[in-house]
């Protein structure tokens, strides 16, 4: 007999999730994490969605370790002195059932997991999981850990193991790692009493703000990012590696140059550092994603490179969490069907390409390199902010000039083709849209 | 608009809890690096571990690593980094993140 | 018979916000993991059984549970709150003990405690103390006496032959804890562990002070004018009159120094 049925490797938001939905199948769940708690490892921009677990923990919200209700979300574009700015506001959003919420990693992956335990799996930490078993068939069988007397076996191994997954890449799902898919995040953690966050932010109580930056990361492409917790505010950056080696800017000098923003500035100032941070996310969506499936194994979350980077959207949580999710309960079928080869556990891709996991990220295909573009990031946010600029300036006595004009002049002085112009316009819509 | 000083690297860094294991979980190749012309780790390390010597070479040091993985991405120096996971419950622990 | 290890649950870095350590960043020091990696030691070769003891609220399992995944065989926990007074603690620890064949404590604890706690133990249990051995070299045969080194103030060294029961702490450097294996971690989380509510006060201590030495009578400069005074005081040139010399047995030259300290006001 196998040590357990299903084997999680990572207690993030994807393995936590496997583990609940495993675990309430009845199925002997280990769930495996490197780190001393689940969510000391992790790290990221701020905003969690977490209406996918309404199916797996009803009520979520009421035990939910979170920060601040999103109820204002901003879009900004910054050129070197200006800033666009759309801002909506819902305060809906801050009631059941709620929409997206700020949230501590250290404390909602750890309160998650909390939740597989509480469904019957054994969570064990400090223990990082090294490589697969694998029976003389080469089906995966267990895993390998770091400890003494350090093998585990099951039926099912679901890797849930992050950005790096170094499972995915040694069961050979992954082509090869190449740089220009993945971006960095690094992030200042800023303190701010609540009363003042409340103030310059324009909410009160427990209710949020998220903002997506385009521009102001010192030529590196990129984005930035600022969400409202309860005394903090998180603020960090979002670079492509490729270009940050090349443009020879440091990472802690591109957050300090957006602080310094005349935008950025008044809303961070004064937050004293008390913590600093850094992971990598998967950034090119489906154009990196890997093989999901083999015999035994399935992959979810970020080791999946199931995290929407796209520009004003950086969602990776909730994406984890319903992959996890679907992976748990296919692992389940699978073993009760007494079959748990690559075919058997296929239903799994089927479950994510029914949904939103997959539908989501098909629909954006092209728009995390489009707006990682050269000209998306270094000729867009002066043209978007100039047109503006021009539009609301009243130069009295000098009559208004027409839009479609000031659109033309501007589009030149940023040097971009109408061509050009119309095929992004073009790959936008058809992904946004 | 007030610029005040940005904090030194040295106390950004010491905002983080790094619970240090004695084996060194990433080593760098001396020998691979002192070809190396682009030096992509040097530049995109966010902990900043890695230090061009006078003679050409590179200092690495693993104890405040944030284990995110940048540097073997970007080294395009076969063999130069090797990378692994500190032991088990060791290493970078955040906290509000 | 048994060989108890207490063990402190302590914040290991970062803001302490309430004397209740958060768990997630909180365990036992270096010093207390090697004082159990030493008990783990000695009681392989024996048949000794480990018992580790911590004195805390229900959080403080946690580091009872490690303690067992490392191979200690029964846990405890005091019931108290971590503010409690050394002596109560000690109290407390040692009423669980029951006749335990030595004591291992870590040195210090990560939250600047007084380190008080393994001196109590000692004296509660009328036995032997060996506080802040920098080394040991444990014996073939667990029960034979062995060599320790005990760091003293100054920087200096002492050199000690351990035999019988005695309560010992060590520095974290001497050895380091020993990894659970896997199915140790696994089996950890659903043993048991006795819980024992605290009673009782304070240990009677001696009331100590403070050392004061007496005021010391120093007369008024002598002069004429400032200058003169001024240099009365601070004149270097000229001896005011402690040193002398004199040659006597050891036990006449102690006696000798006691008096003449009394006489300078340095003793009561
Ligand atoms: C800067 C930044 C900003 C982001 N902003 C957002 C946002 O605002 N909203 C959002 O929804 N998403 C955001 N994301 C994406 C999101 O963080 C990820 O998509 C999400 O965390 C993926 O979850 P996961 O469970 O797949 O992986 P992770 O959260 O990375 O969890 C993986 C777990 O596996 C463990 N592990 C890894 N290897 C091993 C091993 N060998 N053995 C044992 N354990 C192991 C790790 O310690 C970790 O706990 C952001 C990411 C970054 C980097
Ligand atoms: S680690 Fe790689 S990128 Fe860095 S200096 Fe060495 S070879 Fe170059
Ligand atoms: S893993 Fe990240 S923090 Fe660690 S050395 Fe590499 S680049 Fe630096």
């Amino acid at each position: 007999m196998t040590d357990a049925d299903i084997i999680v490797v990572g207690a993030g938001p994807a393995g936590s999730c496997a583990a609940i939905a495993a675990a309430r199948s009845g199925k002997r769940v280990v769930l495996i994490e490197r780190g001393p708690f689940p969510g000391s490892k992790n790290m990221y921009g701020g905003v969690i969605y977490p209406r996918i677990l309404d199916e797996l923990i009803p009520h979520w919200f009421e035990t939910a370790p979170i920060q601040r209700w999103v109820v204002r979300r901003s879009t900004m574009v910054l050129s070197d002195t200006g800033a666009l700015n759309i801002d909506y506001r819902s305060n809906a959003w801050g009631q059941a059932p709620y929409n997206g919420a700020t949230a501590y990693r250290p404390d909602f992956d750890n309160w998650l997991a909390q939740q597989a335990v509480a469904a019957g799996a054994d969570l064990i930490c400090s223990t990082t999981v090294t490589g697969l078993l694998r029976d003389d068939q080469g089906r995966v069988c267990g895993v390998s850990t770091d400890r003494p007397d350090g093998d585990l076996t099951a039926s099912v191994v679901i890797a849930c193991d992050g950005v790096n997954s170094f499972l995915a890449k040694q069961a050979g799902l992954y082509p090869t790692a190449d740089a220009d898919n993945y971006t960095l995040g690094v992030k200042e953690t800023l303190s701010l009493s609540k009363h003042i966050i409340d103030e310059r932010f324009g909410v009160r109580d427990n209710q949020g703000v998220d903002i997506e930056i385009l521009g102001g990361t010192s030529g590196v492409n990129g984005g930035g990012f600022i969400y409202t917790n309860l005394d903090t505010i998180a603020v960090g950056v979002v670079l492509k590696l490729s270009k940050l080696s090349a443009q020879k800017k440091r990472p802690e000098d591109i957050i300090a140059e957006l602080k310094r923003h005349p935008a950025i500035a008044p809303l961070v100032e004064g937050g004293q550092v008390v913590e600093y941070s850094a992971h990598l996310i998967p950034e090119a969506g489906l154009e990196m994603m890997p093989k999901m499936v083999a015999d035994g194994l399935l992959i979810a979350g970020d080791a999946a490179a199931l995290c929407l980077a796209a520009g004003i959207w950086l969602e990776g949580v909730n994406f984890a969490m319903a992959s996890g999710m679907y992976a748990g309960q296919s692992a389940s079928a699978a073993i009760n069907a007494n079959n748990v080869s690559a075919n058997s556990l296929k239903s799994y891709t089927d479950r994510l390409n029914k949904t939103f996991v997959l539908q989501d990220h098909k629909k954006l295909r092209k728009i995390p390199h489009l707006v990682l573009s050269d000209r998306i990031q270094h000729k867009y946010p002066a043209f978007v902010t100039g047109v503006v600029e021009r539009m609301f300036r009243v130069d009295n006595p000098t009559p208004k000039p027409g839009v479609r004009r000031i659109v033309s002049q501007e589009r030149k002085k940023a040097g971009i083709k109408l061509s050009e112009l119309v095929r992004d316009a073009l790959t936008g819509l058809k992904g946004f849209g | 608009m007030t610029i005040w000083p940005d904090i030194s690297f040295q106390d950004r860094i010491d905002t983080s809890e790094f619970r240090i294991h004695e084996r060194a979980h990433i080593t760098v190749n001396d020998d691979s690096c002192r070809g190396c012309t682009t030096r992509e780790c040097v530049v995109a390390c966010p902990a900043n571990l890695f230090v061009p010597t006078s003679d050409g070479g590179i200092l690495f040091n693993y104890e405040n690593c944030y284990e995110c993985g940048t540097c073997y991405l970007v080294c395009n120096k076969e063999g130069a980094i090797t990378w692994t996971y500190p032991e088990g419950g060791f290493g970078i622990v955040f906290h509000r993140t | 018979m048994t060989i108890a290890v207490c063990i402190k649950w302590v914040n290991y870095s970062g803001p302490v916000e309430s004397d209740t350590p958060d768990e997630r960043f909180a365990g036992f020091s270096f010093a207390d993991q090697a004082a159990l990696e030493w008990a783990l030691r000695i009681a392989e070769n024996s048949s000794d059984e480990v018992l580790v003891l911590t004195a805390g609220p229900v959080g403080a399992e946690a580091v009872l549970r490690d303690a067992l995944s490392r191979g200690a065989h029964r846990a405890v926990r005091i019931d108290i709150d971590l503010t409690s007074d050394s002596s109560v603690i000690a109290r407390n620890l040692v009423g669980a003990m029951s006749q335990p064949r030595m004591v291992w404590c870590g040195d210090y604890s990560n939250d600047r405690g007084s380190g008080s706690v393994p001196s109590f133990i000692a004296a509660d249990l009328n036995i032997d103390q060996a506080l802040g051995l920098v080394a040991l070299e444990l014996p073939e045969n667990a029960n034979a006496s062995f060599a320790a080194v005990r760091r003293l103030d100054g920087g200096r060294r002492e050199q000690l032959l351990i035999s019988g029961s005695a309560v010992l702490s060590v520095e974290g450097s001497t050895v380091r804890l020993r990894r659970a294996s896997l199915k140790n971690t696994m089996s950890a989380s659903k043993q048991e562990i006795q819980v024992i509510t605290a009673t009782g006060g304070r240990m009677d201590t001696p009331a100590l002070r403070p050392y004061r030495p007496r005021p010391r009578v120093t007369l008024a400069p002598i002069g004429l004018t400032a200058l003169e005074r001024v240099k009365h005081i601070t004149d270097t040139s000229s001896s005011k009159g402690h040193g002398e010399t004199v040659h006597a047995e050891p036990s006449a030259a102690a006696t000798l120094i006691l008096e003449s300290l009394r006489k300078w006001g340095y003793l009561p």
